[in-house]
C-alpha cells in the first residue's frame, strides 16, 4: 500500500504518528444499527471529525499501511470475539476530549459482559449479581450477542464493584461466572434518546391508543401512525431507544396496564421488551402476532410476565414446530399460567410453578406430568430404602447433594421420657421446641453429604415397609420437588428389635444422576407407631400409595404371586415384580429367579424374614 | 415464632391467614391440593374445628436452596403433622407451600 496521491513515503509521517495513535484510541466497536443484536459489517468509526493539522489526513487514513493494520485490528475488535478494549488506558489528549464530547462519549459509561450469559435465566443472573453488590445499580440496555449477555452501567464505583463480582457467583454446575467490565460509550438507547418533543408526541399518540376501561394499549403498526409520521418521528420498536422510550411512557402513564398489543411492528428480537417485566408487571395479555420472531427462545426474554393470553400467529417461529401440540407445550413452558394462545382456549395446566419473579435457575429437565413424577419418586424411594435397610448406608452418598441438609426430631423433651424404642434417636434429635443450645442446633443439622451419611449410618438398623407408605407431593417447581413420605419401619436388631416405629420424612430434591433424585433437604420425624399402624403394616402388601398408578392384579395373577412367594421365599412385592418382568410366565420367572439367586444378585431384603 | 403467629391467626381469625400466603401458594391438605392464596384461606377457614389445642411437641427446620426455610411441626396429641416451605420476600416471610396430614389417618 503506497500513498498514491503524493510523493512522500509514509516514513515522513512520523510527526503525524501522534494522530494515527489517536485514531486508534478512539476506535470503538459500536453498534449504531438499531440495537445490539447483529454485528455490523464494519465498526463505526468516530474519527471523522478529528481536527488534524496534517493536510494529508485523508490520505493517511485510507492509503497508509497503518490504516490497513487498523482495519485488521478493527476486525479483531469486532463483536465476533470477546471484546476487550484494552487500549483505552491512556489519558486522552486535549484534542480527543473535544472530539469525544462531540460524539456523546462520556467516560461514565461501562459495558458489562458475561460470556455464556445466554445460558442463565436473566432475572436469576441479574439478581445474583445485584446480591453481591453493596449498592443497587441500574442495568441499561440488557441484551444478548451470540452467547454473551451484556448491559451498561453508569458510574465508576459501580463498575469496580461489578468487576469484583467476577468469579464470585457459581452457576448450577458449580462453575464460577466471569464478568468483564470495560469503559464504553453511552448505550444506544441513551445516545439516541428521544428528544422531549418527540417523547411528548409519542405519549399523546399512545394515549389515543389506550383503552381505559380495558386497560389495554394498542400499539400495532406503531411506526406508521399518522400522528408520528406527520411529525417525522420514526418509532421503530426494534430499536432500543424507541422501545425504551415506549416502555418509559408505559411505566409513567399506564403502570397498571393489563393488555399490550404489539402486532405488526416487525419485531425480530425481544431484548428491549424484557424491561416490561419491571415497568408494567401486571400485563396479562400480550399480542406479538405478525412480527418477525424466529424462535420461541425469544419469548424467554419476557417470561417474567404472568401471561394468561398470548398471540403469536404470523411469526416465523410458529412454523418451527412439528405440530400444534409441540407448539402449545413449548409456549406453555415459558408461560405456565397461559389460558389462551392465538385465541384458542388451552386445557388446564398440570403443574403450578412457584411465583416466577423469584430467583429461579434455568430448568435442566422438564417434568412433563404428575404421572411421571409419581413414578420418579417411587422409584427413588425404592432405591433409597433398599440401601437404607441394607445394613450399609454408605451407598446413599450418591443420593445427596454436596451441600444437603439433614435433621431428625422425635417428640420428646428429655431422654427419660422417651420410650425405649426412641432412645437411640434422641441423641440426634434436633427438636427446636426443646433444644435451646444454639451450638447443638447447629451441630445437629447435618450438612454435606459426608456428614449426613455418617450420621445416618449411626442410626439403628431398620426395615421399612414400602408397600404401606403414603407419599405427598406438595411442591413442584421446575427445579425442585418437595414430597413427604409417611410410613412405618421396624427395628431389626438390638434391644428394641421388632418394635415398629412410624416416621414422616420430608425430602426436597432436584433431578439426580446416580439416583433419580438428588436430595437437598431431608427432615425426618420419628415416633412410636400406633397399634393401628403396627397392625396394618408389614402385612400382605395392599398398595395404599396415594400415587399408585399400577393396574390392579387379576385373581389369577394374585394367586401366582402368592404361590411364587411361597416357593421362592421372596416377599410378595418382589415376587410380583419378578412375574411382571417375565410377562406372567410362571416357569420363566422361576428360571430367572433361580439364575439370579445363584449369581447372588437378589438383595437380602427381597426375602421374607423368617419369623 | 412464625409458626406461633400462624397458629394464632388460625385460632383467632382465619381470614387473616391470607397475609402469610401468596398468590402462588399451594396447600396440600390430606392429599388434596389447594392452589393460590384464595383457595388456601378458604380451605383453612372452612375446617370444622374451631380452636386447636396445640401441644406442639416437635418442631424442626432447615434452610433450603433459594433462601427458603422448610419447617416441620408435629403434634401427636391432636395427631397432625404440618410442613411449611417459607420464603423471605421483601422482608416478610410467606408460606409458599404447605402440607398437612392428620397422623392418625395415615392408614385409614
Amino acid at each position: 500500500a503506497e500513498c498514491h496521491d503524493h510523493g512522500s513515503p509514509f516514513q515522513g509521517r512520523k510527526k503525524g504518528g501522534n494522530s494515527f495513535r489517536d485514531n486508534f484510541d478512539k476506535r470503538n466497536c459500536y453498534h449504531e444499527h438499531g440495537g445490539y443484536e447483529r454485528p455490523p459489517s464494519h465498526c463505526q468509526e468516530n474519527d471523522g471529525s478529528v481536527e488534524m493539522r496534517d493536510v494529508h489526513k485523508d490520505q493517511q487514513l485510507r492509503h497508509t499501511p497503518y490504516s490497513i493494520r487498523c482495519d485488521r485490528r478493527m476486525k479483531w475488535h469486532s463483536e465476533d470475539e470477546i471484546c476487550i478494549t484494552t487500549w483505552r488506558k491512556r489519558k486522552p489528549p486535549e484534542r480527543k476530549m473535544r472530539q469525544n464530547t462531540q460524539d456523546g462519549y462520556t467516560r461514565n459509561w461501562f459495558k458489562v459482559t458475561i460470556p455464556n450469559g445466554i445460558k442463565y435465566d436473566k432475572s436469576w443472573l441479574m439478581n445474583s449479581i445485584q446480591s453481591h453488590c453493596s449498592a443497587p445499580f441500574t442495568p441499561v440496555d440488557f441484551h444478548y450477542i451470540q452467547n454473551r449477555a451484556c448491559f451498561f452501567i453508569q458510574d465508576a464505583s459501580t463498575a469496580s464493584v461489578l468487576k469484583d463480582v467476577s468469579y464470585k457467583i457459581c452457576d448450577d454446575e458449580n462453575r464460577k461466572i466471569c464478568i468483564f467490565v470495560n469503559h464504553s460509550t453511552a448505550p444506544y438507547s441513551v445516545k439516541n434518546k428521544l428528544k422531549p418533543s418527540q417523547m411528548e408526541m409519542l405519549k399523546l399518540t399512545m394515549n389515543k391508543r389506550y383503552n381505559v376501561s380495558q386497560q389495554a394499549l394498542d400499539l400495532q403498526n406503531l411506526r406508521f401512525d399518522p400522528d408520528l409520521m406527520g411529525r417525522d418521528i420514526d418509532i421503530i420498536l426494534n430499536r432500543r431507544n424507541c422501545m425504551a422510550a415506549t416502555l418509559k411512557i408505559i411505566e409513567r402513564n399506564f403502570p397498571e396496564l393489563l393488555s399490550l398489543n404489539l402486532c405488526n411492528n416487525k419485531l425480530y428480537q425481544l431484548d428491549g421488551l424484557s424491561d416490561i417485566i419491571e415497568k408494567a408487571p401486571k400485563v396479562k395479555t400480550l399480542n406479538l402476532s405478525k412480527n418477525k420472531l424466529e424462535s420461541a427462545w425469544e419469548l424467554g426474554k419476557v417470561k417474567g410476565l404472568k401471561l394468561e393470553e398470548l398471540w403469536l400467529e404470523g411469526n416465523p417461529l410458529c412454523s418451527t414446530f412439528s405440530d400444534q401440540s409441540a407448539y402449545v407445550s413449548a409456549i406453555r413452558d415459558c408461560f405456565p399460567k397461559l389460558l389462551r394462545l392465538d385465541g384458542r382456549e388451552l386445557s388446564a395446566p398440570m403443574i403450578v410453578d412457584i411465583d416466577s419473579s423469584e430467583i429461579m435457575k434455568p430448568c435442566k429437565e422438564n417434568f412433563t406430568g404428575s404421572e411421571t413424577l409419581k413414578h420418579l419418586v417411587l422409584q427413588f424411594l425404592q432405591q433409597y430404602y433398599s440401601i437404607y435397610d441394607s445394613g450399609d448406608r454408605q451407598g446413599l452418598l450418591g443420593a445427596y447433594h454436596d451441600e444437603a441438609c439433614f435433621s431428625l426430631a422425635i417428640p420428646f423433651d428429655a431422654e427419660d421420657s422417651a420410650p425405649n424404642s426412641l432412645r437411640k434417636y434422641f441423641e440426634d434429635s434436633r427438636n427446636m421446641k426443646t433444644l435451646k443450645d444454639p451450638y447443638l442446633k447447629g451441630e445437629l443439622l447435618r450438612h454435606t453429604k459426608r456428614d449426613i451419611v455418617d450420621s445416618l449410618s449411626a442410626l439403628p438398623k431398620t426395615q421399612h415397609d414400602l408397600s404401606s407408605i403414603l407419599v405427598d407431593m406438595w411442591c413442584q417447581t421446575k427445579w425442585m420437588l418437595c414430597f413427604s413420605v409417611n410410613g412405618v419401619f421396624k427395628e431389626v436388631e438390638g434391644q428394641s428389635q421388632g418394635s415398629v416405629l412410624a416416621f414422616t420424612r420430608t425430602f426436597i430434591a432436584t433431578p439426580g444422576s446416580s439416583f433419580s433424585l438428588c436430595i437437598v433437604n431431608d427432615e425426618l420425624f420419628v415416633r412410636d407407631a400406633s397399634p393401628q399402624e403396627t397392625q396394618s403394616a408389614f402385612s400382605i402388601p395392599v398398595s395404599t400409595l396415594s400415587s399408585s398408578s399400577e393396574p390392579s392384579l387379576s385373581q389369577e395373577q394374585q394367586e401366582m404371586v402368592q404361590a411364587f412367594s411361597a416357593q421362592s421365599g421372596m416377599k410378595l412385592e418382589w415376587s410380583q415384580k419378578c412375574l411382571q418382568d417375565n410377562e406372567w410366565n410362571y416357569t420363566r420367572a422361576g428360571q430367572v429367579f433361580t439364575m439370579l439367586q445363584t449369581e447372588g444378585k437378589i438383595p437380602a431384603e427381597a426375602f421374607k424374614q423368617i419369623s | 415464632s412464625f409458626i406461633q403467629h400462624c397458629y394464632q391467626l388460625f385460632d383467632k381469625d382465619r381470614t387473616q391467614l391470607g397475609a402469610i400466603y401468596i398468590d402462588a401458594s399451594c396447600l396440600t391438605w390430606e392429599g388434596q391440593q389447594f392452589q393460590g392464596k384464595a383457595a388456601t384461606v378458604e380451605k383453612l377457614s372452612s375446617l370444622p374445628f374451631q380452636k386447636i389445642q396445640y401441644s406442639l411437641t416437635a418442631q424442626d427446620h432447615q434452610p433450603t436452596p433459594h433462601s427458603c426455610i422448610i419447617s416441620m411441626v408435629v403434634d401427636p396429641i391432636m395427631g397432625f403433622h404440618h410442613m411449611f416451605l417459607l420464603k423471605n420476600t421483601s422482608d416478610a416471610w410467606v408460606c409458599t407451600n404447605d402440607a398437612f396430614r392428620l397422623a392418625l389417618h395415615n392408614f385409614g
